[in-house]
C-alpha cells in the first residue's frame, strides 16, 4: 500500500493554467496526482487550484486543489495546525489582516478571481460570509447585530425593509421565536448557542452565496451544537457551506463531502459516508479512528 | 491494500476493547467448529452421548452471542468508532449472528443423530454426509482463519468452496431421492440423513456469509448477493 | 534517617512555618498601605488645618454717614459722579467718628488700615444699586484688612492669645474695642471664589486661576485627544510593522519621560518667539500642555485599541465592513473608555503642571479674571506657587485653600471620568 501512495504522487502536479472545464473533465487523473478521492466537481461554486500559503518563510499550505459545489456542505477536518483554518480563511481573504501571510495559486468564486490585486474585498466578503469559532456578536442590540451588514452594504432604503431582513434572517437562523420580544436587548446577553446562531443570522442577513464556518461549535455545549448542526442542514438548501471542525462526528453528520488536511496538504477528499466508513488514504483512516500520537 | 489493524489507537482501552471482541469471536468460532465436527461424528459413529453433548453445549454458543452483542453495543456507544474500527464492530455483530445459526444447525444434526439411533441406521447417505461434512469443516476453519488474519484471498476461497458444497449437496440430494423412490420403506430414516446434509449445506452458506463480512471488514466493499465472479471483479478492480 | 516520616507528617511539620510566612507576606502589604494612608492623612490634615480659615473672612461694621457733600455727588442721575465719588473719605470719617481720640497723622493712617482698601469699591457698588441711600446714615459691613483678619482669626475667645505680628499696642486696642462693640464678624469668604489675584490678601481670589486652568485644559483636551486618538489608531490599525514605526514607538515612549520644562522651552521658542503669539495666554499654555500630554494619551489609547477583542474585528470584517467602518463602528466605541482614562490621566497631569507654564509667562501677576483663551491668565498650580512666595501671613492660609481647590478640581475631573466611563463601557 506504500507503493500505491508513492506512485500516485509521482503522476505530477496539475496545471493551474488549465481552464476549469478541462480540469473537471479529467479530474480523476489529477486527483490521483495530488489528493486521494474526488476533490473536484462539475460546475463548482468555488474552485481552488495549486494553493500555497506562506507565513513569512514558513509554508503553511502545499498544493491544495479543491472544489466546492453549489449548495454543497464541505467539511474540513484534520489535526491542529494542519492548515484547514488557514485554507478556509483564504476563501474570503480574511488572511489579508495578517501582514506576513502570502497566498499563491488560483482561487475562484465562480468566475471571480479572489486574489486579484484589483479586487475589492468588501463585496467579496458580502458574497462569502464567515462564522467564527467563538460566538462574537457586536456589543449592540440583537436587531443592530443582524441589521449591521445590510446597513453597511446599503442593501435597504427603508426601515420596513430592514425589519423584514432582520426577521427573515433570525427566522432562518432559528432564533426568531426566542428573541422576537427582546430585539433591542444586547446580543451579548444571549446564551452561547444563541449568540452563535445570532452570528449566523448576521452573516446570512447580507445573503451571501457561500458561508465559511470556522469551528462554529467548538465553544458550545452539545445541545447548542445539535441546534447549529440542524441549522447547517437547513441552510445547505440555499447556501454553499464550507465548515472546519475538530469534531469528526460533526463532519460526518453535516457534510456532503469531507476533506482531510494533514501538515498543510490536502490528503483526501471524498463523500462523507465513504470517508467515515472506508477512507482511501491510510492517514485519513488513522486520523478518524483516533490513531494519531 | 490491506490496511486493517486494530491496534495503535491513542486510547489503549479502545485497543483492548477491539482486541477482546476479536479473540472472543474466535473463541466462539472454535466452539461452533467443534460442535459441527461432533455433530457429524455423532451421526457417522452413531454416538448418542456425543449427540446429547452437542445439544447441551448449544447453550454456550447462545451465551457467547449475547455477550458479544453487548460488547459491540458498548464499543459503539463509548467510542463512536469510524472507518476500519466501525467496520470491525459491524462485522463482528453480523458474524456472531451467522455463527449462532451455524450452532443451531449443528444442534439439528445432533438431533438427527439421536433419531437415527432410535429408528435404526439409514441404508444410504453416510458417504455423502462424511464427504460434505469434511468439506464444510474445512470451510469453517478457513472462515475463522480469514477473519483471524483479515485475509481477503482466503475469504474469496471460502466463497468459491461454498459453490462446490452446493453442487455436492445437489448431487447427494438427487441420489438419495432416487434411492428413496426405489425403497419407500427407508424414507423416514434416509430423510434424517437428508436433513443432516441440508444442515451442513446451511452451515456452508453461513460460512460464506462470514467470508463476505470479512471482505466488508477489510475492504469496506459490500459483496453480498453477488456471484463469486462479480466478487472477484470488485476485489480485482480494487487492487488495481 | 532511622525513622521515616510519612509525607503528611512532613507537610504538617512545615505547615506552621508556611502559615507564618503567609501572614508576614500579607502584613508587608498592609503595612505599605497603612504608610501611604498615613502620609495622605498627614498631608490632608496639614492642608485643611491651614487652609480652612481662608474660606472665612473678617468683616467690620461701620456706621457711615453718606452725605452727598462728603462723597462729592451733586446729581444722582449722573453715573460718572458715582465712579469718581470719594468713598474712602466717608469710610475714613466713619472710622474717625468711632475713634475720635486718634489725631496724629501717622496714627490716623494706621487707623484707616483697619479696613481693606477695597472697602471703597464695596461702598460704591452698594450706592450704585441703591442711590436713595445718599444723605442717610447706614450700617455697612466692610472687609477688614488682612492683618486684622489674621489677628481676629487667631484670637482665642477671651482675647488673651492672638497672633499680633507687627501690631502696635494701639492697633490691638482698636481691634479689641471693635470686638467689644460686637461689630467684628467672620463671614463666608465669597471674594476668594469671585476675585482674581491681588496684592492684598483679603481681596485676593482664586477665580482667575481657576478659569485660567479651565481654559488651558479645554485647549489641551480639544487638541490632544483627537490628535492622540488619531495617532494611536493609525499606529495600531494601519501602520505596518517596520523600523520606522518602531522608531516612532520608541520616541513616543521617550517623550512621555521628557521633563516638562523642556516642553515649556519649546513653547517659548516656537509659539512665542517664532509665531509671536502673546505671552501668558491659555491658548499657548494649552498647546504646550498638549505636547506634554500627547505621549500619555497615545500610549494609553494604543493599549485600549489593542485590548479590543480581535473577534469583534473579525466579525465586522467577515461581514464585509471596510477598515474604516471596523474602526469607527467597533474599535473606537469599545476602546473609548480606555482612551478616556488615558486622557483624564493626561489632563490631571496637565492640571498640576507648573514648570512649562512658567516659561511661557503664565506666572505673571494678573488681576482680571480671564474671559477666554486669549486673555492673559494664570493657572491654579502657578497661583499656589505665587502665593506661597508672598510674605503676608494671610497668604499662607490662601495657599492651602488654593491647594484644596486644586484637589477639588481633580476630584471633580476624576468623578466625571468615572461616570463617563460607566456610561460608555459595554460588555462583550
Amino acid at each position: 500500500m506504500e507503493a500505491t501512495v508513492g506512485s500516485a504522487n509521482t503522476i505530477g502536479k496539475l496545471n493551474s493554467e488549465a481552464p476549469v472545464s478541462k480540469a473537471t473533465a479529467n479530474y480523476k487523473e489529477q486527483a490521483a496526482g495530488k489528493t486521494v478521492g474526488i476533490p473536484f466537481v462539475e460546475h463548482p461554486k468555488m474552485s481552488m487550484r495549486d494553493v500555497q500559503v506562506y507565513y513569512g518563510d514558513k509554508q503553511a499550505i502545499f498544493d491544495v486543489g479543491l472544489d466546492i459545489g453549489k449548495n454543497e456542505v464541505v467539511a474540513m477536518i484534520g489535526p491542529s495546525g494542519c492548515g484547514k483554518s488557514t485554507f478556509l480563511r483564504c476563501l474570503n481573504r480574511m488572511n489579508d489582516t495578517i501582514d506576513i501571510c502570502r497566498v499563491e495559486g488560483s482561487l475562484k468564486l465562480e468566475e471571480l478571481d479572489i486574489y486579484d490585486p484589483k479586487l475589492d474585498v468588501v463585496p467579496l466578503r458580502a458574497r462569502v460570509g464567515m462564522v467564527f469559532q467563538k460566538p462574537n456578536p457586536f456589543p449592540k442590540s440583537i436587531y443592530d447585530n443582524v441589521a449591521y451588514g445590510p446597513r453597511i452594504h446599503g442593501l435597504v432604503s427603508r426601515k420596513s425593509e430592514l425589519d423584514e431582513i432582520v426577521e427573515t434572517s433570525l427566522r432562518r437562523a432559528g432564533l426568531w421565536e426566542e428573541v422576537k420580544d427582546r430585539l433591542l436587548s444586547p446580543g451579548t446577553g444571549l446564551s452561547g448557542g444563541q449568540q452563535q446562531r445570532l452570528c449566523i443570522a448576521r452573516t446570512i442577513a447580507v445573503s451571501p452565496e457561500v458561508i465559511l464556518m470556522d469551528e462554529p461549535c467548538s465553544a458550545l455545549d452539545p445541545i447548542a451544537t445539535a441546534k447549529i448542526e440542524e441549522l447547517i442542514a437547513e441552510l445547505s438548501a440555499n447556501f454553499t457551506i464550507a465548515i472546519v471542525t475538530h469534531s469528526m462526528q460533526q463532519a460526518a453528520r453535516v457534510s456532503d463531502r469531507t476533506a482531510y488536511f494533514h501538515l498543510g496538504k490536502l490528503i483526501e477528499v471524498n463523500e462523507t459516508e465513504k470517508v467515515f466508513t472506508n477512507p482511501d488514504h491510510e492517514l485519513t483512516e488513522a486520523y478518524i479512528t483516533g490513531r494519531f500520537g | 491494500m490491506d490496511k486493517l489493524s486494530i491496534g495503535q489507537h491513542i486510547s489503549g482501552q479502545f485497543n483492548a476493547d477491539l482486541e477482546a471482541l476479536k479473540t472472543e469471536l474466535l473463541e466462539m468460532g472454535g466452539l461452533v467448529e467443534e460442535q459441527v465436527i461432533s455433530a457429524v461424528k455423532a451421526i457417522t459413529s452413531a454416538d448418542s452421548e456425543l449427540a446429547e453433548q452437542v445439544i447441551t453445549r448449544e447453550e454456550e454458543v447462545d451465551n457467547f452471542e449475547v455477550k458479544l452483542d453487548e460488547q459491540c453495543t458498548l464499543v459503539l456507544a463509548r467510542r463512536q468508532p469510524a472507518a476500519g474500527d466501525l467496520r470491525m464492530v459491524l462485522a463482528v455483530a453480523k458474524i456472531i449472528r451467522d455463527l449462532e445459526r451455524m450452532g443451531d444447525e449443528a444442534q439439528k444434526i445432533a438431533k438427527m443423530a439421536l433419531e437415527l439411533n432410535e429408528e435404526g441406521e439409514a441404508p444410504r447417505g453416510y458417504v455423502e454426509l462424511r464427504h460434505i461434512g469434511s468439506l464444510v469443516h474445512q470451510m469453517v476453519i478457513n472462515t475463522l482463519d480469514c477473519f483471524a488474519r483479515f485475509d481477503v484471498n482466503l475469504a474469496l476461497n471460502v466463497a468459491k468452496e461454498d459453490g462446490r458444497v452446493d453442487q455436492e449437496y445437489k448431487s447427494a440430494m438427487r441420489e438419495l431421492a432416487t434411492y428413496m423412490m426405489e425403497d419407500p420403506r427407508s424414507i423416514s430414516r434416509v430423510l434424517n440423513i437428508v436433513w443432516a446434509i441440508r444442515s451442513l449445506e446451511r452451515i456452508g452458506d453461513h460460512s460464506r456469509n462470514i467470508a463476505e463480512h470479512v471482505i466488508f471488514l477489510v475492504k469496506g466493499l459490500d459483496v453480498r448477493h453477488v456471484s463469486v465472479k462479480e466478487m472477484q471483479r470488485k476485489l480485482g478492480q480494487e487492487d488495481d | 534517617m532511622s525513622e521515616k516520616l510519612s509525607t503528611i507528617d512532613l507537610v504538617n511539620k512545615n505547615l506552621a512555618r508556611r502559615y507564618r510566612r503567609e501572614k508576614r507576606f500579607r502584613a508587608y502589604g498592609i503595612a505599605s498601605i497603612m504608610f501611604g494612608l498615613l502620609c495622605l492623612v498627614i498631608l490632608f490634615a496639614d492642608i485643611i488645618g491651614k487652609g480652612h480659615s481662608a474660606f472665612l473672612q473678617t468683616y467690620v461694621r461701620l456706621n457711615v454717614e453718606l452725605s452727598a457733600e462728603a462723597l462729592g455727588i451733586s446729581d444722582i442721575n449722573d453715573p460718572s459722579q458715582f465712579v469718581r465719588a470719594n468713598y474712602d473719605g466717608v469710610l475714613r470719617n466713619a472710622l474717625r467718628e468711632r475713634f475720635p481720640e486718634v489725631n496724629k497723622r501717622r496714627e490716623k493712617r494706621n487707623l484707616y488700615g483697619i479696613i481693606s482698601n477695597g472697602a471703597g469699591y464695596q461702598l460704591r457698588d452698594l450706592l450704585e444699586q441703591n442711590p436713595q441711600l445718599i444723605n442717610t446714615r447706614v450700617d455697612i459691613w466692610v472687609l477688614a484688612d488682612d492683618d486684622y483678619d489674621t489677628y481676629y482669626k487667631s484670637r482665642s475667645s477671651d482675647g488673651s492669645e492672638a497672633y499680633t505680628g507687627r501690631f502696635s499696642e494701639t492697633q490691638i486696642g482698636w481691634i479689641e474695642a471693635l470686638i467689644a462693640d460686637g461689630v467684628v464678624e467672620k463671614r463666608f469668604n465669597r471674594t476668594f471664589f469671585q476675585a482674581g489675584d491681588s496684592r492684598e490678601p483679603e481681596q485676593a481670589g482664586i477665580r482667575g486661576a481657576m478659569m485660567g486652568s479651565l481654559y488651558t485644559l479645554i485647549v489641551t483636551f480639544v487638541l490632544s485627544f483627537p490628535i492622540g486618538v488619531a495617532a494611536a489608531v493609525y499606529l495600531e490599525e494601519y501602520a505596518h510593522k517596520n523600523r520606522f514605526t518602531d522608531f516612532i514607538e520608541v520616541n513616543i515612549n521617550n517623550l512621555a519621560a521628557v521633563p516638562s520644562i523642556i516642553f515649556g522651552l519649546l513653547g517659548l521658542a516656537i509659539f512665542i518667539n517664532f509665531f509671536s503669539m502673546p505671552r501668558s495666554i491659555p491658548l499657548v499654555g494649552g498647546i504646550v500642555l498638549t505636547l506634554m500630554t500627547l505621549p500619555t494619551i497615545i500610549i494609553s489609547s494604543r493599549a485600549a485599541i489593542k485590548a479590543v477583542p480581535p473577534s469583534i474585528r473579525e466579525a465586522a470584517l467577515g461581514i464585509g465592513a471596510s477598515k474604516m467602518q471596523v474602526i469607527l463602528h467597533h474599535v473606537l466605541p469599545l476602546a473609548m473608555p480606555g482612551m478616556l482614562t488615558g486622557a483624564i490621566i493626561g489632563m490631571a497631569q496637565a492640571l498640576g503642571e507648573t514648570a512649562p507654564l512658567l516659561l511661557i509667562g503664565m506666572v505673571a501677576f494678573i488681576v482680571d479674571v480671564p474671559g477666554g483663551i486669549t486673555d492673559p491668565s494664570t493657572v491654579l498650580p502657578v497661583q499656589i506657587f505665587l502665593w506661597s512666595d508672598s510674605p503676608e501671613r494671610a497668604f499662607v492660609e490662601r495657599t492651602s485653600a488654593a491647594i484644596m481647590v486644586l484637589l477639588g478640581f481633580l476630584i471633580v475631573m476624576n468623578t466625571l471620568a468615572v461616570l463617563l466611563r460607566r456610561r460608555l463601557e459595554r460588555r462583550w
